[in-house]
């Protein structure tokens, strides 16, 4: 029933014993982190696949229906291919749409947020259409989504890019019959520099405090930025406990993707056998 | 206190007012509660639970003995045999609830393509402590009238734990059940009809998809909160020369005959922390392998993780059509069920696409 090594104590009170027991469990968590190391592909899933991570707020979370819920989530990755995509990605999401005579519909954007974890994960896409800027929230794993293109992968200077509603109209214009660009297999995601020019106030919110990085000179009055300087927070980037309690542990992350590697990686390589199949187009006979 | 009405009319007669007065002799007992308020006493079963651990030096292989007294009982217990003289559910009938932890709001689709909220449940390892016949149960607030169709009573524990941690007295509560002591009891009233011997599990088979149930649970304990917060008033303006009085409530009453503070009036108090039951939440889906069901709705009194109590619904338009396992669900060897049911309108994630027509 004991290990050896736990026989040799001879005598400890009972919340002894317990300490013992945790610090035996602590070695075990490290030997796996140890022997986990070995596969840096799992970091890779937290960036591909970040909603099968758990919310980080403490009191939404029960491991069993974080289990559940990813179950639900690789059974719907079955029916639909959902690609890697990120914020300032462009994609096309057809969708069913019973108010549409062909009951289909088709939607090109930028993705301008991403966020949610399991079965609420979903994105934002935004386009200008007819000089009417329009926004659709797709939730990820909704089952009347046909199909996911990624038509062009690449990332922005920014992790959200809602202030291209207050940007000059062409950042956000994109031509619904785009052609989808493929990157080279292996290649790393570009990063898109452009700096966008906002429109002038009045705007949605006040993006010079925002300390954002894809926009040009927002020339405003110098009261405006001495305001942003005195409100910025300059301390939170050093609370080791605050990103601590914002995000996911890397120990948590190898045991979540653990799980669910081999799964995830089945389903990467139907995927490749498919788009082959869908790229061979069968010569035709010429007479 | 006794008054004449009579003597009014029959004033030149002395003997008609003797007679009136036999008559109409009255007696008012003006008091706010003719019957005293029954006594709150405590169920038999409320008795300290936790024991004080002292550091009592016990020994590694003490602790290892204790532990293994605790695996012996664990492995002795026999599993309870159905009952004979089972009856047929009918609709008048009442079954036992069963104690459950909410685990979380997650969105499903309807086959229609709309997204829904739901919440999900973990019936929990429910066991039947104690049984109670209508003429047993003394209940703990006595009812000066008499009860028609008295209930029985059936006392329900959950999520087996370590009997160390517990006191004698609380562990004495198992004793006839042949089961290990639990961390949560619940009490069910169920016809007698549906009462269960001690130590009978009850799994999450006790439900069906498509039956409505009754959730009650306590709700998230909010503090001392404000009318704003506490009943949704629109509390006054930020400006315009208001000053000192954004968030209160205002005015509270009237002078003359009503200058008081009338009971009931909406203020600031203690919010939440209550027992509060959602009713008429529908069964969408029952996984079998986890012991989780998805019923319909978000407002499920509680934080994720609490306890709640799973009762049948008492709404009279959703009753069960069909019959429901009763008085609870027995395993025979020829059933054979799926691991997983959904309701004929929800979408499974199995499945491809939508697509309308």
């Amino acid at each position: 029933m004991f290990s050896s090594s736990r026989k040799k104590i001879i005598s400890t009170s009972l919340k002894g014993f317990r300490c013992n027991s945790q610090t035996a469990e602590a070695l075990q968590v490290t030997n796996r982190l140890a022997s986990n190391k070995t596969k840096p592909s799992q970091l890779k899933f937290s960036r591909i696949y970040p909603e099968f991570l758990p919310d980080p707020k403490i009191e939404f979370r029960n491991p069993l229906r974080e289990i559940i819920e990813r179950m639900d989530m690789l059974n719907r990755r079955r029916n639909v291919h959902i690609p890697e995509f990120y914020v300032g990605s462009i994609l096309s999401v057809t969708y069913s749409d019973k108010h549409n005579p062909e009951k289909l519909n088709c939607f090109v954007g930028i993705c301008i947020k991403r966020e949610g974890c399991g079965l609420r994960a979903n994105f934002i896409l935004r386009n200008i259409i007819d000089s009417q800027g329009i926004e659709i929230l797709f939730d990820i794993y909704d089952p009347t989504i046909q199909r996911i293109d990624v038509l062009k992968l690449e990332k922005r200077l920014d992790d959200e890019l809602l202030y291209l509603r207050d940007a000059l109209p062409e950042y956000s214009t994109f031509d619904i019959n785009m052609e989808a660009e493929v990157l080279p297999e292996g290649s790393e995601i570009p990063i898109n520099p452009i700096k966008v020019k906002l429109k002038p106030r009045p705007w949605l919110e006040r993006w010079e405090r925002k300390n954002l990085k894809g926009v040009q000179d927002l020339e405003l009055p110098e009261k405006f930025y001495k305001r942003a300087a005195e409100l910025a927070d300059t301390t939170s980037q050093y609370d080791l406990m605050k990103q601590y309690m914002k995000t996911i542990p890397v120990e948590e992350q190898y045991q979540i993707f653990s799980e669910i590697e081999s799964e995830l990686n089945q389903l990467e390589i139907a995927q490749k056998k498919q788009k082959r199949k869908k790229s061979f187009v069968k010569p035709v006979k010429l007479a | 206190m006794a008054f004449i009405i009579s003597n009014v009319f029959n004033k030149s007669s002395n003997k008609s007012i003797v007679t009136s007065f036999q008559i109409y002799n009255i007696t008012q007992i003006r008091e706010k509660r003719v019957v005293p308020k029954p006594k709150l006493r405590h169920p038999t079963w409320f008795t300290h639970k936790n024991r004080v651990i002292h550091d009592d030096f016990v020994t590694a292989d003490n602790v290892g003995f204790l532990k293994e007294v605790v695996e012996d009982q664990r492995n002795s217990l026999i599993p309870k045999k159905a009952p004979t003289n089972i009856i047929d559910w009918h609709p008048g009938l009442r079954r036992t609830g069963v104690i459950a932890r909410k685990i979380g709001n997650i969105p499903l689709w309807l086959k229609d393509g709309t997204k829904i909220f739901t919440t999900m449940l973990e019936v929990l390892d429910n066991h039947v402590i104690r049984c109670y016949s209508p003429e047993e149960y003394n209940s703990p607030r006595v009812k000066p009238t008499l009860v028609k169709n008295k209930k029985g009573c059936l006392l329900l524990g959950a999520i087996e734990t370590d009997p160390i941690l517990l006191t004698k007295e609380y562990c004495g509560l198992f004793k006839d059940s042949g089961v290990l002591p639990k961390k949560v009891l619940g009490r069910f009233f169920v016809s007698p009809e549906a009462l269960l011997q001690p130590g009978t599990p009850i799994t999450i088979d006790h439900y069906r998809v498509g039956n409505y149930v009754d959730v009650r649970g306590k709700t998230i304990d909010r503090g001392f909160q404000g009318v704003m917060k506490r009943h949704g008033f629109s509390g006054m303006p930020a400006s315009h020369g208001v000053t000192k009085t954004h968030r209160r409530g205002g005015n509270i009453g009237g002078g003359g005959e009503k200058g008081r503070v009338w009971p009931g009036t909406k203020m600031p108090g203690h919010m939440g922390n209550r027992y509060r039951v959602a009713k008429g939440l529908k069964i969408l889906r029952i996984n079998r392998k986890y012991n989780v069901m998805w019923v319909m709705g978000m407002g499920i009194p509680g934080e994720t993780n609490s306890i709640v109590y799973i009762y049948d619904t008492v709404l009279p338009l959703r009753k069960p059509s069909a019959a429901l396992p009763f008085p609870t669900y027995f395993h025979k060897d020829e059933d054979v069920l799926p691991e997983e049911f959904y309701d004929e309108n929800l979408h499974n994630f199995s499945d491809p696409s939508i697509v309308y027509k």
